[in-house]
């Protein structure tokens, strides 16, 4: 029997892992996007956990480049390269990018959550990374976990029940 | 937050109104009597918002406002989902354990609730600095509590860093948490005014 390890990945982080029983997990996804990276032989797998689209919202203040879409993606895919991966052979999932609260007339700041989406897919093909699976958008909340060995993505949600990316 | 002892009573006053007008009238809108017990004020980073609640995956009910005028920002009441049926219950004058789902009735009996007390926050807010300040309609979401709570700490990440949290309890069954979080500037206008009272 083989304990599974499971490692949260937090607001703007980035986070690697590859072995049996490991799992990456994203909690609570609203308007942020989790994105996972995955090379299938060498079984490596790479979260981050984006919360805002693009790094010049940061205005000089230091930040972790896991925040931002387009900083994000950079930093996944040198982490996820660096621990083996082949760039060639990775492929890319994500999920999130909801719009938790519609309020009449409300700010539409607020819908943070389509443009990282958009910005998630912008970097991914700008990398030359192919988006193979999303669940994105919506007014409900997701949890992302990657089972690092199988590569195998699961969101959950709160009423809507889980489906497999 | 850094506040001075001054501004913290100060603080404390405005809550200790908004919760005694907010128990005012909610004890008049139901046929029982309604107490807010005890509010118990901090400032949490919005990262560590999550984490009164259970943390990110936690499935909350929440009632949420926005908030214009002098302050910008959001009003987020936060219950675990038992809570916020007993509270239906409690404001529909139903006996404990009535409320199984929350269905439309017990939505909109919680978003009265977010009306009630967000705007006893505004007035308090009003009466001791003179800041005027109201809440938008309230929305009901029922999710987790990452999700809820990432759209407004995204819409304030780029200024406001900190909520202020008040704890309390309905009728000392009930637990709840109210959060007030204004942008950087809203705070420190708030923080301000709350110097210049006398």
């Amino acid at each position: 029997m083989i304990g599974v390890e499971t490692e949260a990945v937090g607001l703007g982080e980035v986070k690697v892992a590859s072995g049996p029983g490991r799992v990456l997990v994203c909690y609570g996804l609203g308007s942020c996007v989790g994105l996972a990276l995955y090379d299938s032989v060498a079984r490596v797998g790479a979260m981050v956990h984006v919360v805002l689209p693009d790094s010049s919202m940061a205005r000089g203040r230091d930040a972790p480049p896991g925040k931002y879409a387009d900083t994000g993606v950079e930093a996944a895919l040198a982490a996820i390269v660096k621990a083996g991966a082949s760039r060639s052979r990775l492929t890319a999932r994500a999920a999130g990018g909801a719009r938790m609260l519609s309020l009449a007339g409300s700010n539409p700041k607020l819908d943070i959550g389509a443009r990282n989406a958009e910005a998630v897919r912008a970097a991914l093909a700008r990398h030359g990374i192919s988006l193979v699976a999303e669940d994105m958008g919506g007014t409900y909340g997701r949890t992302l976990q990657l089972f690092v060995d199988s590569g195998r993505l699961l969101v959950s949600t709160v009423g809507r029940g889980e489906r497999e990316l | 937050m850094e506040l001075q002892s001054s501004q913290w009573h100060h603080l404390e006053e405005i809550v200790a109104q908004a919760f005694a007008d907010s128990a005012r009238s909610l004890s008049q809108m139901t046929t029982g009597e309604i107490a807010l017990h005890q509010p118990d004020l901090s400032f949490l980073p919005l990262n560590e918002l999550p984490g009164i609640a259970g943390g990110p995956a936690s499935v909350v009910v929440a009632v949420y406002l926005a908030v214009e005028g002098d302050i910008h920002g959001h009003v987020v009441l936060l219950f675990q989902p038992e809570n916020a049926r007993g509270l239906v219950d409690l404001l529909l004058g139903h006996p404990v354990g009535t409320c199984q789902a929350l269905d439309e009735m017990a939505t909109s009996a919680l978003a009265e609730l977010g009306n009630v007390c967000s705007s006893a926050f505004m007035t308090a807010i009003a009466d001791r600095t003179g800041l005027e300040v109201k809440p938008s309609p309230p929305v009901v979401v029922v999710d987790m509590a990452g999700a809820i709570l990432q759209a407004v700490a995204v819409d304030l990440y780029q200024s406001g860093e900190e909520a202020l949290v008040v704890a309390t309890s309905f009728n000392g069954a009930l637990p709840g948490h109210l959060l007030l979080m204004p942008d950087t500037v809203s705070m420190a206008r708030l923080v301000a005014a709350l110097e210049a009272i006398r």
